[in-house]
C-alpha cells in the first residue's frame, strides 16, 4: 500500500502543478481576445491564427486542469440522493464510479487519441481557415487532458481504497453543494469586509 | 424480451442516465459512461431492433473529432464561459457592487421603499456589467441589508428584494446562461441578448411595482431613511438638472452623429454625454466648484465604471464592433482596469479568479464533453426522435407545449444546474420546439427565465444559501443606533423569496402572451448601409451582424436537424437581423 500511495502522491502533484500552471492561460486568452476586437477595429486587421489562439489557450486550460478539478472532488455530483448515504456508501459508489464510469471512458479516449492526433501530427494537418494554427498541438492537449485524467482515475482509485481501510484520512469530506455556497458566500464576505 | 429491450433502448437510456445521476457520481462523468455502456449494448442489438438502432463501433471514431470540433473544443461562444466568470469574479473583488449600494441607497432612501428600491436598480445594474448571482447578493447582504433591518423594513421583504435582484444577472444580458442556451439551440448570441433585454427590464420593472404596491398596502414594511441616516445630504434637483443636461448633450450629438453612423449613432450619443457629465463631476469635485451637489457628484461618479462596463460589454456587441466572446474578454480588461484604479488589483486576487475560472470551465466542458458522448448514443438509437414525438403529441400545439416544457424545466432545476440542463436537456428540448414551429430565441429567453426562478426558490435555491451565508444568524447590536437587532431566520429568507417566485412564474406567462417582448430581435429597422460597412470588419467571425453561420465558429446546432434558418414568422421575414434596437443603447440612468 505504501508503494501505491506513492505512486497516488506523485500523480497528485503533477495534477497539481499542472492545474495550477494552465489557469495563466485564460488570462492570456483574454488579453489575446480582447487584443483582437481592439486591433481589427482601429487597424482594420484580423488574423485567423490569432482568432484560434484564443480557443487553443482555452482548450489547454479546461482540459489540462480536469486532473486538478478531479483530484479537488470539484466536477459536480447531484447530491440530492447521495447526500443521504452514509460516508461508507458515499466512498463505495465513489469507487465504483471510478473503475467503471470514468476509467473506461477515460482511457478509450486516450486509445483514440493517440492515433488522431498522431495523424494530424504526420499529415501536417492544418487549420480550414486560411492562415490559421497547425492542427496537431490542438488534439495533443486533448491527448494529454485525457491521459492527466486517466492517471488521476488511477491516484483516485489507490486513495480511495486506502481511505476505506483506513490507510489515510479523507482529504475530500463531503460538502453539499449548498453548504459549500454557504462556505463561499461566508469567505467572499470576509473579504469585502477586511 | 431482447427485441423489447433493442426496440425502446431511447426511453430505457434515458430512465438509466436519471439512475446514473441521481446515484451522485461526477455528471460529466456519468453521462459519458452510460453513453458507452448503451453504445455497447446498441451494437449488440442492433439486429433484433428491427431498423430503430444505427449503431456501429465506427461510429465511436466520430468522438475525437467531436470534442475537438466546434461543438466543444473549437468553439468561439463558450470562450465567453471563461472571460465573463473571470470578469465577474474581479469585479467583485473591485468593491464596485459596495459603492453602488451605498450611493444608491443614499439616492433613493429617503422615499419609501428607497432601499429595496436601490437594491432592485443596482442588482439590474450589476447585471448587465456580467452576471455572477453570489456576488450581487453578498454585497446586498452586506451592504443594504443591515440598514434595511436598522430601519425597520419588514425582514421577508428585505430579505425577499436581495434575493431575487441578486438573480437577475441570470437573465440580463451578458448572462451566462444565455450564452450556453444560445449555443445549445443554434442561435447567435447577440440575437439572444437582444431578445432578453426587454424581459430583463420588464422583469426589474415587476420587482419594483411590487415594492410600490407593498409600500401602499403595508407603509410600515418599508419606512424611508431617517433624517440622519441620509449621509449625502440633499441635492436630488441638482442630480435631475446633470442628467437632463446629459440627456441634451446626448440628444444633440445624437443628431450631429445620425448621418454619418446611422443606427449606432444611439450608442455613441449615448457614450458621449456619459464622459461629458463624468468629466464634468470629476472636475466639480477635484476643483472644488460646487456646482453640484454632493450626492449629484457621487451618483455620476459611481455610475460611471458600471456604465463604461455596459459599453465595453454590451455596446461593443451592438455596434458590431466585438463578437459576445471578445466582448467578454474586453470586460474582463476593463474590470482589471478599473480593480486597479481602485487599488484592489493585487497578484492574489488575480491568482485566485483564474483558479476559479479554470475550475469552472473544466467541470462546465467536461459535463458538455460527457453530453456529447451521450448523446451520440442516444442519437443513434432514435432518441431524438422519441422526444420529438412526445413532445410534439403533446395537446394543446404550441401553447401546451410551451406549458409543459417549462413545468419540467421549472421542477428539474431543483435538482440539476443550468449548465446540466442547458447540455443534456435543451438539446432535446430544442428540435421539437423548432418543429412546432416555435422561434428558438424566444424559447431560450423562455427558458432562461424560468431557470433564474430556480435560484431563489425555496428550498433549492441557490441565492437564499449565499443570503443565509452573511445574513444574522444570532442578535446582534447595531452599530450606528446601539439597538438590538434580531436575528433573519432561514424561515423568513424562504417567505421572502415567495412573491417573488410567483413574479417570475407571471414573468414566464407575460413572455408566453407577449413574443413580442423577445421578437424584437429581428429588427423594425435594417439599415443596409451599416451592415454593409460592417461585414468586411469581421472576417471569419460567428457572430457577423448577418448570423450567418461560418467558419469553424458557427453556432451549433444539434445533430440531424437544420436549425441554421430561422422559422418563419408570419409573412415578411425580415432579411437580416439589425445588430441593434434603439432602447437597447442607453445607460439605465438616462430613461
Amino acid at each position: 500500500m505504501e508503494g501505491l500511495l506513492a505512486l497516488s502522491r506523485g500523480i497528485d502533484r503533477l495534477s497539481e502543478f499542472i492545474g495550477k500552471w494552465v489557469s495563466w492561460l485564460i488570462l492570456v486568452s483574454i488579453l489575446v481576445s480582447a487584443g483582437n476586437a481592439i486591433i481589427r477595429k482601429v487597424f482594420d486587421m484580423s488574423s485567423n491564427a490569432w482568432l484560434e489562439l484564443q480557443w487553443y489557450l482555452f482548450g489547454a486550460a479546461f482540459m489540462l486542469a480536469a486532473a486538478h478539478t478531479l483530484k479537488q472532488n470539484e466536477h459536480i455530483r447531484i447530491d440530492i440522493v447521495y447526500g443521504m448515504w452514509s460516508r461508507r456508501v458515499q466512498h463505495w459508489i465513489d469507487l465504483i464510479g471510478h473503475l467503471f464510469f470514468l476509467m473506461p471512458f477515460v482511457l478509450l479516449m486516450v486509445y483514440m487519441f493517440v492515433p488522431y492526433t498522431l495523424h494530424s501530427f504526420q499529415s501536417g494537418e492544418g487549420s480550414t481557415n486560411s492562415g490559421g494554427l497547425i492542427v496537431w498541438p490542438a488534439k495533443a492537449i486533448l491527448l494529454v487532458g485525457f491521459s492527466l485524467l486517466a492517471l488521476q482515475g488511477i491516484s483516485e482509485i489507490i486513495k480511495k481504497i486506502a481511505i476505506m481501510r483506513g490507510d489515510m484520512e479523507d482529504p475530500n469530506p463531503f460538502v453539499s453543494a449548498h453548504e459549500q455556497a454557504e462556505l463561499e458566500g461566508k469567505a467572499l464576505a470576509e473579504e469585502v469586509r477586511s | 424480451m431482447i427485441a423489447f429491450i433493442a426496440q425502446n433502448m431511447a426511453p430505457i437510456m434515458f430512465a438509466s442516465l436519471i439512475v446514473f445521476l441521481l446515484f451522485g457520481y461526477p455528471v460529466a462523468f456519468s453521462l459519458a459512461a452510460t453513453g458507452l455502456a448503451f453504445f455497447a449494448l446498441g451494437v449488440e442489438l442492433a439486429p433484433f431492433s428491427g431498423g430503430s438502432i444505427n449503431l456501429s463501433w465506427p461510429l465511436l471514431w466520430a468522438l475525437p473529432e467531436n470534442f475537438y470540433g466546434n461543438r466543444v473544443m473549437s468553439n468561439d461562444v463558450l470562450l465567453a464561459i471563461p472571460f465573463f466568470t473571470f470578469m465577474g469574479i474581479v469585479l467583485e473583488r473591485s468593491g464596485m457592487a459596495e459603492d453602488l449600494l451605498d450611493t444608491v441607497g443614499q439616492l433613493f432612501g429617503p422615499i419609501r421603499g428607497g432601499l429595496a428600491y436601490a437594491v432592485i436598480f443596482v442588482g439590474a445594474l450589476l447585471a448587465a456589467t456580467t452576471g455572477v448571482v453570489a456576488a450581487s447578493v453578498i454585497a446586498m447582504g452586506l451592504i443594504s441589508l443591515p440598514i434595511m433591518l436598522r430601519y425597520g423594513y419588514d425582514r421577508r421583504v428585505a430579505s425577499g428584494v436581495i434575493a431575487a435582484s441578486g438573480t437577475l444577472a441570470q437573465i440580463i444580458p451578458p448572462s451566462l446562461v444565455l450564452i450556453v442556451l444560445a449555443d445549445q439551440l443554434g442561435r447567435s448570441v447577440g440575437d439572444m441578448y437582444a431578445g432578453a433585454m426587454i424581459p430583463g427590464l420588464v422583469l426589474t420593472g415587476l420587482y419594483m411595482l411590487y415594492i410600490l404596491t407593498m409600500s401602499i398596502i403595508r407603509p410600515n414594511s418599508m419606512p424611508a431613511l431617517p433624517e440622519e441616516a441620509r449621509t449625502l445630504g440633499k441635492g436630488v434637483l441638482s442630480l435631475i438638472a446633470a442628467l437632463l443636461a446629459a440627456g441634451v448633450i446626448g440628444y444633440a450629438a445624437y443628431r450631429y452623429l445620425e448621418p454619418a453612423h446611422g443606427a449606432n449613432a444611439d450608442i455613441l450619443a449615448g457614450s458621449f454625454a456619459v464622459i461629458v457629465i463624468y468629466i464634468f463631476a470629476v472636475a466639480d469635485k477635484t476643483f472644488g466648484f460646487n456646482a453640484m451637489s454632493r450626492l449629484a457628484q457621487q451618483v455620476v461618479i459611481v455610475l460611471i465604471p458600471p456604465l463604461a462596463l455596459i459599453f465595453l460589454v454590451l455596446g461593443t456587441i451592438f455596434l458590431g464592433i466585438a463578437t459576445p466572446t471578445e466582448g467578454g474578454a474586453m470586460g474582463a480588461v476593463g474590470a482589471l482596469i478599473m480593480a486597479g484604479f481602485k487599488r484592489r488589483l493585487t497578484l492574489d486576487v488575480i491568482k485566485q479568479a483564474l483558479t476559479s475560472t479554470t475550475r469552472l470551465s473544466s467541470f462546465v466542458l467536461f459535463i458538455l464533453i460527457g453530453a456529447r458522448v451521450f448523446s451520440l448514443t442516444f442519437y443513434g438509437v432514435n432518441g431524438h426522435l422519441w422526444v420529438e414525438h412526445l413532445l410534439v403529441s403533446l395537446p394543446g400545439g404550441e401553447l401546451g407545449f410551451l406549458i409543459v416544457v417549462n413545468i419540467l424545466v421549472f421542477v428539474l432545476a431543483f435538482f440539476l444546474d443550468f449548465f446540466e440542463l442547458a447540455f443534456i436537456i435543451v438539446p432535446l428540448l430544442a428540435p421539437a420546439a423548432d418543429k412546432l414551429g416555435i422561434d428558438l430565441v424566444w424559447f431560450g429567453v423562455l427558458l432562461g427565465v424560468n431557470m433564474q426562478t430556480s435560484f431563489m426558490h425555496p428550498p433549492f435555491g441557490f441565492a437564499l444559501f449565499y443570503l443565509r451565508s452573511v445574513a444574522a444568524r444570532v442578535p446582534y447590536l447595531d452599530r450606528i443606533t446601539g439597538k438590538q437587532i434580531a436575528p433573519v431566520t432561514t424561515g423568513q429568507i424562504y417567505w421572502g423569496a415567495v412573491p417573488f417566485v410567483c413574479i417570475q412564474v407571471l414573468m414566464i406567462g407575460l413572455t408566453i402572451a407577449f413574443p413580442q417582448m423577445v421578437m424584437h430581435y429581428k429588427g423594425k429597422t435594417v439599415d443596409p448601409s451599416t451592415i454593409e460597412i460592417q461585414v468586411p470588419e469581421l472576417p471569419g467571425m460567428g457572430l457577423s451582424p448577418l448570423g450567418a453561420p461560418d467558419g469553424g465558429s458557427t453556432p451549433t446546432q444539434p445533430a440531424g436537424t437544420d436549425l441554421s434558418q430561422p422559422p418563419n414568422f408570419g409573412g415578411d421575414q425580415p432579411a437580416q437581423p439589425a445588430p441593434s434596437t434603439p432602447d437597447l443603447s442607453k445607460p439605465p440612468s438616462f430613461n
